[in-house]
């Protein structure tokens, strides 16, 4: 039992990662921007969280700063796509480029070489009494802020999306702008909120990566993780409730591969590590009839 | 006459957007290097004239820009039908390790360089192509999106690179780090002085690249479904097929860049290779195609000139300090700045 | 002014790039009026109503509302001062129902959903004005004629009093024309005044009590309702076009009695397709084409005309059935296969499905001959002189107006575009045309020009399949007509046959 419930924590560690960076990338993904530059910003976002937490010795003050790095990213990308019909994609894969280069850069002029990581302030947990004795429940909820933040932003945008009408507007936008242009939605202004607000959603997470997990920061922290955020996003049709879902399986696998490869030597560990990367193509094959797509995701609006 | 001045206009545009980019790229970079508090023409200097200097110079420029070339090819040749190939890193990594694997294993056989090389070099380009096709595949018949698919096997192969050089079989048990023995004499290409060459190859390819797509029914059938996809399926053209055949050829190429990088550069598989100025080739091949906006004949040149620039960084680092992701950044900078300009300034001009 | 002018627009200029879409409108509705706005395609009219409604800013001009100054510089504005607008794309998200798509962008409360309060208003403005449909399925699975009427809804529920509706006959049969009709007279006794866009005089006389008349940007007249006539109107709207004015406005062909071939040129032998959300599929179809005629296909979009266009090149569309072309079967073959026996094919959206846009007229008229051997040197090569030389044919024969074949093709006007798609077809041996909507938005000249290319093809002895929804011109042109309602064949007529009234009714399942 101790070991399912410590498994479930550290589990839940990861889905927090993963669910936060689809979460930001379905919420611009609803008013048709298609966010993929999610790997870049969680670097960026990753190396400035760090460094704010660290320099102010403030949790707060690191994940604040990995929101701002992250509505910086949202803003470029959506000032830029909305201002000029630039293409997402390119734009995207320019940001990815841009932030991996930017966290490197600014953690070498910041901190330099050093003999010893620097380490980042503890990130306080919340544990609830009694409910904390119950095993494997345990495991969902003695975490840090940060986990329960994820709670709270999923069941958040769920019922904003779903439950009120300003969130059927912002929908209505994903799957048809000029519907909603016509009668008197500010296309681009949601545009602009929703892709500013994911993209901060996303820095959280990756803030969580360096403040929260590793406590310290290397290069190419994310490994991946934002790219997978995508395939989560699509997995979950960009609905919220299924993003925490998908989060969940492949912060599953990952823990799960890790455990492996210390348990087995039988098997070479690099086919453990390729194993997250690997089940994103194969859950996206045997689920994709059940995929949708917001129609208008990726596609530039304009009324002429 | 008409078409003269077609002609004519069409060079200025080009002119105008390139020679912009070139005035961008290195305004951007200086105001990094002023930022940062270096000596910006003293900084610039060094950034162009590297590769000219000195002959070690040189040759570390056309070094490379060959592995260059190929990772601008496999984006830039899925790119014409719209599609994004960011998977030439994979590709690389994957056909560089198969012919490493092919050729420890037939090593011992002795079969002389005439077999071998050209061998070798055939695995690089089908696997890198076999591995390439697998997301045409997951795209023509699951639909899934290829940049998506590619990413996920960039990690793949990289995993799949440390897999054999780890292995048992392959490794070098005096080496520390994850590396596989050395390939035989017969396996590997020389040198013309201090130039690889490889360069006959990027040649070749070159010149292949041109024929396929401006001579070829096959070239003519990609560049369709990227001007209208609905249009070329209702005359005929198969989508499926060409989003495989176009992915295939991008793949084909970076695998032959990792294979040359095997015979020719390395003679060995390491960990991670195909990187260059601190990232990797299939990233700097990604900004230089869409610098060139996916237009394969532009792509030798832009090369070229990308990595006068990645040359030039590494000598910043060195005799300045400057850090090499400047560079990087800036150039993620300038290739934004270029798809606007394109986006506002070209369209009536093309 | 005269003290009943409601919406006065004056002045207004408008320009696209280089393009002048609109030039110093003066424009003028009056309380209680159905206003037509009338002009080609390409006149302006859109362009104006979207000024109005807020979508486009105009460069110059102002527009006043109930003798107030106005500035409308969004929809949200627009909506405010009481204009709701039908347009002529359906504006509604497929994914929604009917009641989610009227809610969007009202007024009141943003953060709570209270769709049953808000549906039980929708229902009662939809009975109010006789508008009924179902409220909570969703829009994709609803015909244009129950979207529009939801579209209206929408804007009359948004608190419109002037309504603009944008061609919104464009899909609809008589009868739901007629019903329309009936409709914007209850409006109009309700308060609502109405501006109602056409490009057909027909529906103008019929419909309105005041005309604007719009060509090349500009407004030709303002016509009182006791001026309205069908003489007056055709030569407001073409006037210095050298045509030669009928009753109809409609283009006039030569239809000479040929003989028929002995066996047709294709067979189509109970074809069926599986319906979806897009399109009700095909049912059981059977039917010959023979060389020497025009066999018209009327339907109201959406009903499986599109399908029987496609599934003639992709006969891999079809789940049953097979089709035989010269009696072979062309069962699993690709549109290559059947291109090489004399079929080819124009689509129903020149721009999107017919044209590379980047591409030159030369590389176009290629574009589905490719794989010829006239234009391949061994077997992989592109002759591309060939090329030049066939598309040079294609220009002349086909009077595309352009310097030379390496133009981008994007350069064109539709009509010239519409051209070189129809002489793609006529680039090698044609026995079947297949050919659908090829005169949508093209000004009556180039119309009468493609109909005679047509003629021409079938008096040579070719068959041509000609799907189009605008029933006129289906009378006019073809030999026989097939009639298809909801993926189904009604019947098919013989020219002799042909009652506009019978017709309509089967289009719409009477």
């Amino acid at each position: 039992m101790a070991f399912i419930t410590s498994f479930i924590s550290s589990v839940m560690v990861y889905t927090t990662v993963y669910t936060l960076a689809s979460l930001g990338i379905l919420i611009s993904g609803r008013t048709g921007v298609f966010n993929v530059a999610g790997e870049g910003i969680m670097l960026a976002s990753a190396s400035a969280g760090f460094l704010a937490a660290f320099l102010s010795g403030s949790w707060f003050i690191g994940f604040l700063a990995g929101a701002l790095m992250g509505a910086f990213f949202g803003l470029i990308l959506v000032f830029v796509h909305e201002t000029f019909k630039v293409n997402q994609f390119i734009l995207g894969i320019c940001l990815v480029i841009f932030g991996s280069g930017l966290s490197d850069l600014i953690y070498k002029l910041v901190v330099g070489v050093r003999l010893s990581a620097p380490i980042a302030p503890d990130t306080p947990e919340i544990i609830i009494p009694l409910l904390s004795k119950i095993p494997v429940l345990a495991g969902f909820i003695n975490q840090d802020i940060i986990v329960y933040f994820m709670y709270g932003a999923v069941i958040i945008s769920w019922w904003f999306f779903y439950k009120t009408k300003i969130g059927l507007e912002t929908r209505a936008i994903g799957e048809n702008p000029k519907a909603a242009d016509v009668v008197g939605i500010n296309v681009s202004r949601r545009r602009y909120l929703a892709t500013i607000i994911g993209s901060s959603i996303i820095g959280v997470a990756g803030a969580y990566l360096t403040i929260s997990i590793t406590k310290t920061y290397s290069p190419d922290i994310s490994a991946g993780r934002g790219f997978m955020a995508i395939g989560i996003a699509i997995f979950a049709s960009w609905k919220p409730q299924r993003a925490i879902i998908g989060g969940f399986i492949f912060a599953f696998i990952e823990v799960f591969a890790f455990q492996l490869q210390i348990l087995s030597d039988k098997i070479p560990y690099q086919f453990f590590l390729m194993l997250p990367f690997i089940s994103v193509l194969v859950i996206m094959v045997i689920y994709r009839k059940h995929i949708e797509f917001p129609a208008s995701v990726g596609k530039p609006y304009s009324r002429e | 006459m008409a078409q003269k001045n077609k002609y004519k206009s069409l060079i200025l545009s080009n002119l105008i957007i390139y020679g912009a980019a070139i005035i961008l790229a290195l305004g951007v970079i200086s105001i990094f290097v002023a930022v940062l508090g270096y000596n910006v023409l003293e900084a610039l200097r060094t950034l162009l004239t590297t590769s000219f200097k000195s002959s070690f110079g040189f040759s570390e420029t056309v070094k490379k820009a060959i592995p260059l070339l190929f990772a601008t090819y496999a984006f830039t040749i899925p790119f014409m039908i719209k599609f994004f190939n960011i998977g030439g890193w994979g590709q690389m990594l994957f056909g560089g390790t198969m012919t490493v694997v092919v050729g420890l294993t037939l090593g011992p056989l002795g079969l002389p360089s005439i077999v071998m090389v050209p061998l070798l070099l055939l695995v690089g380009i089908i696997s890198g192509g076999l591995f390439a096709l697998l997301a045409g595949f997951l795209k023509a018949k699951y639909d899934i999106n290829p940049i998506i698919s590619t990413i996920m096997l960039n990690f793949t192969a990289y995993q799949f690179v440390n897999f054999i050089a780890t292995s048992n079989i392959f490794r070098d048990p005096n080496e520390g780090h994850p590396i596989t023995r050395r390939l035989s004499e017969s396996s590997l290409m020389g040198f013309f002085g201090e130039i690889p060459a490889s360069i006959i190859l990027a040649v070749i390819a070159i010149i292949i690249v041109y024929l396929i797509m401006k001579k070829t029914r096959l070239g003519f059938e990609i560049t369709a479904v990227g001007h209208n996809l609905t249009a070329s399926e209702t005359y005929g053209i198969n989508f499926s097929k060409t989003i495989m055949v176009a992915f295939f050829i991008g793949g084909a190429l970076a695998g032959l860049g990792g294979s040359l990088e095997m015979l020719n550069i390395h003679g060995k598989l390491i960990e991670g290779f195909a990187k260059t100025s601190g990232a990797q080739y299939g990233v700097f091949g990604i900004l230089t195609s869409l610098v060139v906006a996916g237009n394969p004949l532009a792509v030798p040149l832009a090369a070229f000139f990308m990595s006068v620039l990645l040359v030039g960084a590494d000598s910043l680092q060195r005799t300045m300090q400057i850090p090499v992701e400047i560079v990087f950044l800036s150039q993620a900078v300038i290739v934004m700045f270029i798809v606007i300009i394109r986006e506002r300034y070209g369209k009536g001009i093309k | 002014m005269v003290e009943n002018d409601y919406i006065n627009c004056k002045n207004i200029s408008k320009k696209f790039g280089e393009v002048k879409a609109l030039d110093d409108i003066n424009f003028v509705v009056r309380k209680g009026e159905i206003h037509g706005l009338l002009g080609e395609n390409g006149a302006g009219k859109s362009t104006l109503m979207n000024i109005l409604y807020g979508l486009y800013s105009p460069d110059e001009g102002e527009i006043i509302i109930g003798g107030e100054k106005t500035n409308i510089k969004s929809p949200l504005d627009s909506i405010k001062i009481g204009i709701g607008m039908v347009h002529q794309v359906s504006t509604l998200v497929p994914d929604f129902t009917a009641v989610e798509n009227i809610i969007l962008g009202s007024e009141g409360e943003k953060f709570t959903l209270p769709i049953s309060r808000e549906r039980e208003d929708i229902i009662k403005i939809s009975e109010e004005f006789g508008l009924q449909f179902p409220a909570d399925v969703k829009i994709k699975e609803l015909s244009a004629g129950v979207k529009q009427k939801i579209e209206i809804v929408r804007a009359l529920y948004g608190g419109a009093t002037l309504l603009i509706l944008d061609e919104p006959t464009t899909s609809l049969v008589e009868s739901e024309f007629q019903q329309l009709l009936k409709s914007l007279k209850v409006f109009v006794d309700k308060g609502v005044t109405v501006v109602f866009i056409t490009h057909k005089i027909k529906e103008v006389m019929e419909a309105c009590t005041a005309v604007t008349v719009l060509r090349k940007g500009k407004v030709q007249a303002r016509v009182p309702k006791e001026e309205l006539g069908v003489e007056n109107l055709v030569k407001l709207m073409f006037m210095e076009q050298d045509i030669e004015v009928t009753e109809s406005a409609l283009p006039k062909v030569n239809l000479p009695e040929i003989e028929l071939s002995e066996k047709p040129v294709a067979q189509v032998k109970n074809i069926s397709i599986i319906g979806d959300d897009t399109s009700p599929g095909l049912k059981n179809i059977s039917f010959d084409i023979f060389g020497g005629e025009i066999l018209g296909v009327a339907a109201v979009s959406g009903n499986g005309e599109k399908s029987i266009a496609e599934c003639i090149i992709h006969p891999t569309m079809l789940d049953s059935g097979e089709i035989f072309i010269d009696e072979k079967s062309m069962k699993n073959n690709s549109p290559v296969e059947v291109f090489a026996n004399g079929v080819f094919y124009t689509p129903e959206d020149r721009i999107k499905e017919g044209i590379l846009n980047e591409g030159s007229i030369k590389e176009n008229i290629l574009l589905g001959h490719h794989q010829e051997d006239r234009f391949l040197k061994k077997k992989i090569f592109i002759d591309w002189k060939e090329a030049a030389s066939a598309a040079r044919d294609v220009i002349k024969e086909f009077n595309v107006a352009t310097p030379d074949e390496d133009l981008s093709i994007r350069r064109l006007s539709g009509g010239n575009i519409q051209k070189a798609i129809l002489g793609r077809a006529f680039v090698s041996p044609l026995k079947l045309l297949v050919t659908h909507n090829p005169t949508s938005g093209l000004d009556i000249s180039t119309v009468e020009f493609i109909f005679n290319k047509l003629v021409e093809l079938r008096n040579k002895g070719g068959a041509v399949l000609f799907v189009n929804e605008d029933l006129d011109e289906l009378m006019i042109v073809c030999d026989r007509i097939a009639v298809l309602h909801d993926g189904e064949l009604k019947g098919i007529f013989k020219r002799s046959e042909f009652d506009k009234f019978k017709i309509g009714l089967l289009m719409i399942g009477g």
